[in-house]
């Protein structure tokens, strides 16, 4: 209903109109036919929508205030309201608590780095210094089309303990290596430098977009002015690019606030729930058929993601 | 638009908030105390839908057509779920009536599934005694059975018989004192890394751990009480937690290193149910399979382990209800049975189709079918998954970070009595 031409579209000069009718009426029944096209057209969409978006965010938003269980499902209205008691609960579950926290290290440790390592890459890319431009943007997207199901089983293998090529050639130079993704501390390092491999390149592609945005004369000109290269990065690129690093610290920021897929093909949010994401957790109270509170669960973690996205907005956003 | 919407949004929210508070004044208890009714006489007929996973999924669909001669009229279908589809899926259809008319459930399932209503009460064509009491257990709730064990597998303790013979145990490890001190003689005097694998926590770990608690007269946990708390539950979590504090079984061992190691003979045994005879004479080639051996699990003031395996279970809702039981009937006869271990090596719930032969006659098995005549499943409640997980994951810090034994029985109380027994 929104683009759809409706009446208010301006009107075009009409054809062959019948001599015989009243000029008002022809117009009005043109009206009609508009709207009724317009409307035609903009059902499909709008009853898609309701059907499949509206209705499931508004039903589980219901859901989270009620005790529904997997053991209700052929008897949905015994189900009881019971206001904010899940709400209470989350914040009482040391389970959830502890993958809160998880979760924030990953975000705030994460984030940067991803950035960092994808500008980095992106600027290299860009600046004419490395050769073989082509074969590198593919190297460093190549993880972001892969299944990460091959990706898991490449990287358990390369921080296997004992027959893993990082312990390996931390041998070759005297060093006993750990065991990265069975100790607690090492865990979820070791799954953030995952991460962030396997995002980098999708960032990357976004921010050399935006680096071939920047005029070259700017450069020209500010390499006149004696700017060093640091200077110019400094005091050109990155404003510049400000609205694109806005974008990328937003995309970056609410896919590793869902964080799943990472702890759940390579550590089972283990060991000692070291590594254990607020989305795991969720889908473990789905899966143990707890559905009202999981789906609490999910407003708590939509609430923080709408928070941290305002918050970069604030940071980075346009400042005109 | 968007105020359009948005009021839709409130008067939705609204029409489902009411419905909900107006009519939830009490929960339903649903399943429990049904009375079963009678299955009609005569052969089977019309459609009959199965629901099955793993590999019985794959070739239930071949073995049903002996049952379709017996049966001309009724003609089976069987639809493959994938085992990690399955809990959603027939949860999806339970709630929207969609169910088929046969499904197998995984035993921990059973009491979610029944509580639900959604399960008829197993008629009496099917008689409990020809089951193995553990197995038959999985499918009670509230003293109702709402299935039929299908196939079974229970938990032994694999070990390698040099290795074994040079710790000074040729014979297997009868006892608790034994199986330690045959673990210790294994690292000592036989070379060995680790003398026995255990579960250092992660899924599925409460299934090593209960055994041993089963074996020290622990009960911990009923249809109606969970008793995680007591002195015999706590002492075999100090038995189990020895075994990482010594310094004789990994806490932290690869996936896929188990099976190498141990034809390898780096590790000496370890706990498990009857698929690994089938990996380890592949891995180990010919011969290994004389160089190692099951044995019952060690005694204690009984020698109890854990019995798994999957029922198969008939909605209410089925729409050939008779026929659905009339061909879990037919599965459940022993010599069907057999056959049925022949395609899959899924082994009988059935007792006295453990007298054939096949499975009598084989060393491993045998040992096995005597196990199961004394195998425990925890009660069909549930929440029992979710309790499960917390077990999990109390079972980790004990074995990993050198818990007192007793504030894990502590905390495994606290956890699964805030979970209670859903009931």
């Amino acid at each position: 209903m929104a683009s759809a031409p409706t009446a208010t579209a301006p009107a075009r000069p009409t054809g062959a109109t019948a001599p015989d009718r009243p000029a008002g009426a022809v117009r009005r029944r043109q009206r009609l036919r508009r709207a009724l096209t317009g409307w035609a057209f903009s059902t499909p969409f709008a009853v898609l929508f309701l059907v499949f978006m509206a209705v499931p965010v508004v039903v589980s938003l219901v859901m989270s205030f009620t005790d529904l269980r997997s053991t209700d499902l052929r008897n949905p209205l015994a189900v009881n309201f019971v206001g904010l008691d899940n709400y209470a609960r989350l914040f009482g579950d040391d389970l959830f608590l502890r993958s809160s926290v998880n979760t924030l290290v990953f975000v705030a440790v994460g984030v940067p780095l991803t950035i960092v390592l994808a500008l980095a890459a992106a600027v290299a890319l860009n600046s004419g210094l490395v050769r073989f431009r082509a074969l590198f943007r593919v190297g460093f997207y190549l993880p972001v089309v892969t299944s990460i199901v091959a990706i898991a089983v490449v990287w358990r293998f390369l921080l296997d303990p004992e027959v893993g090529l990082v312990n390996n050639l931390l041998r070759l130079v005297g060093v006993d290596g750990p065991s990265w993704l069975f100790d607690p501390k090492l865990a979820l390092p070791s799954l953030i430098v995952m991460a962030a491999w396997r995002n980098l390149g999708f960032l990357m592609v976004i921010f050399l977009a935006g680096l071939q945005t920047v005029p070259a004369e700017l450069y020209e000109a500010a390499t006149l002015d004696g700017a060093t290269r640091w200077q110019q990065f400094r005091r050109l690129t990155l404003p510049l690019l400000r609205p694109t690093l806005l974008f990328g610290g937003v995309v970056t920021g609410i896919g590793y606030l869902q964080l799943f897929e990472e702890p759940f093909v390579m550590t089972q949010g283990g060991p000692l729930s070291s590594t254990l994401s607020v989305s795991y957790h969720i889908y473990n109270q789905f899966g143990f058929g707890n559905y009202g509170y999981a789906a609490a669960g999910s407003y708590v973690l939509f609430v923080a993601i709408v928070g941290l996205s305002l918050v970069q907005f604030r940071l980075l956003g346009s400042r005109d | 638009m968007r105020r359009k919407h948005r009021r839709l949004a409130v008067v939705a929210t609204v029409a489902l908030a009411a419905s909900v508070a107006l009519t939830g004044c009490g929960r339903d208890s649903g399943g429990g105390g049904e009375q079963a009714r009678p299955v009609g006489e005569g052969r089977a007929s019309g459609d009959i839908t199965v629901w099955a996973m793993g590999a019985e999924g794959e070739k239930l669909a071949d073995f049903a057509k002996e049952f379709s001669t017996e049966n001309p009229d009724a003609k089976v279908s069987v639809t493959a779920v994938p085992w990690d589809a399955a809990h959603q899926k027939i949860a999806s259809a339970i709630a929207a009536k969609q169910t088929p008319d046969v499904s197998m459930i995984g035993t921990t399932w059973q009491g979610e599934f029944a509580r639900t209503g959604a399960l008829d009460p197993t008629p009496d064509i099917v008689k409990k005694d020809d089951f193995f009491p553990g197995a038959w257990d999985t499918t009670l709730v509230d003293n109702t059975s709402y299935g039929v064990p299908w196939y079974v597998e229970t938990r032994l303790i694999y070990y390698r018989k040099d290795l074994a013979a040079q710790a000074g145990f040729p014979d297997a490890p009868k006892s608790w004192d034994e199986l330690k001190a045959m673990a210790r003689g294994m690292k000592e005097k036989a070379g060995a890394t680790w003398g026995l694998n255990l579960q250092p926590g992660k899924t599925g770990s409460w299934q090593s751990v209960l055994p041993f608690a089963w074996s020290n007269g622990a009960t911990v946990a009923t249809q109606d009480a969970l008793t995680f708390d007591n002195p015999e539950f706590t002492e075999a979590l100090a038995y189990y937690q020895s075994f990482f504090t010594d310094g004789l079984s990994p806490t932290d061992l690869p996936e896929g290193s188990l099976e190498p190691g141990f034809v390898k003979g780096e590790i000496g045994a370890f706990i498990s149910g009857p698929w690994h005879v089938g990996i380890l004479n592949e891995q180990g080639g010919a011969g290994f399979a004389d160089r190692y051996a099951v044995a019952p699990m060690p005694m204690r003031k009984s020698s109890t382990s854990f019995i798994g395996g999957s029922n198969l279970a008939v909605f209410s809702d089925a729409e050939n209800r008779d026929g659905g039981w009339k061909f879990v009937q037919w599965l459940s006869r022993p010599e069907v049975q057999v056959k049925w271990y022949d395609a899959v090596k899924d082994l009988p719930a059935v007792q006295s189709a453990w007298d054939d032969p096949k499975l009598s006659g084989d060393p491993f098995l045998a040992t096995f079918g005597r196990q199961l005549d004394n195998a425990k499943a925890p009660p069909a409640i549930p929440t029992w998954e979710q309790i499960a997980a917390a077990f999990d994951i109390e079972v980790e810090k004990l074995c990993k970070s050198n818990t007192d034994p007793a504030a894990t029985a502590k905390a495994i109380q606290e956890k699964a009595g805030a979970i209670g027994t859903g009931s």
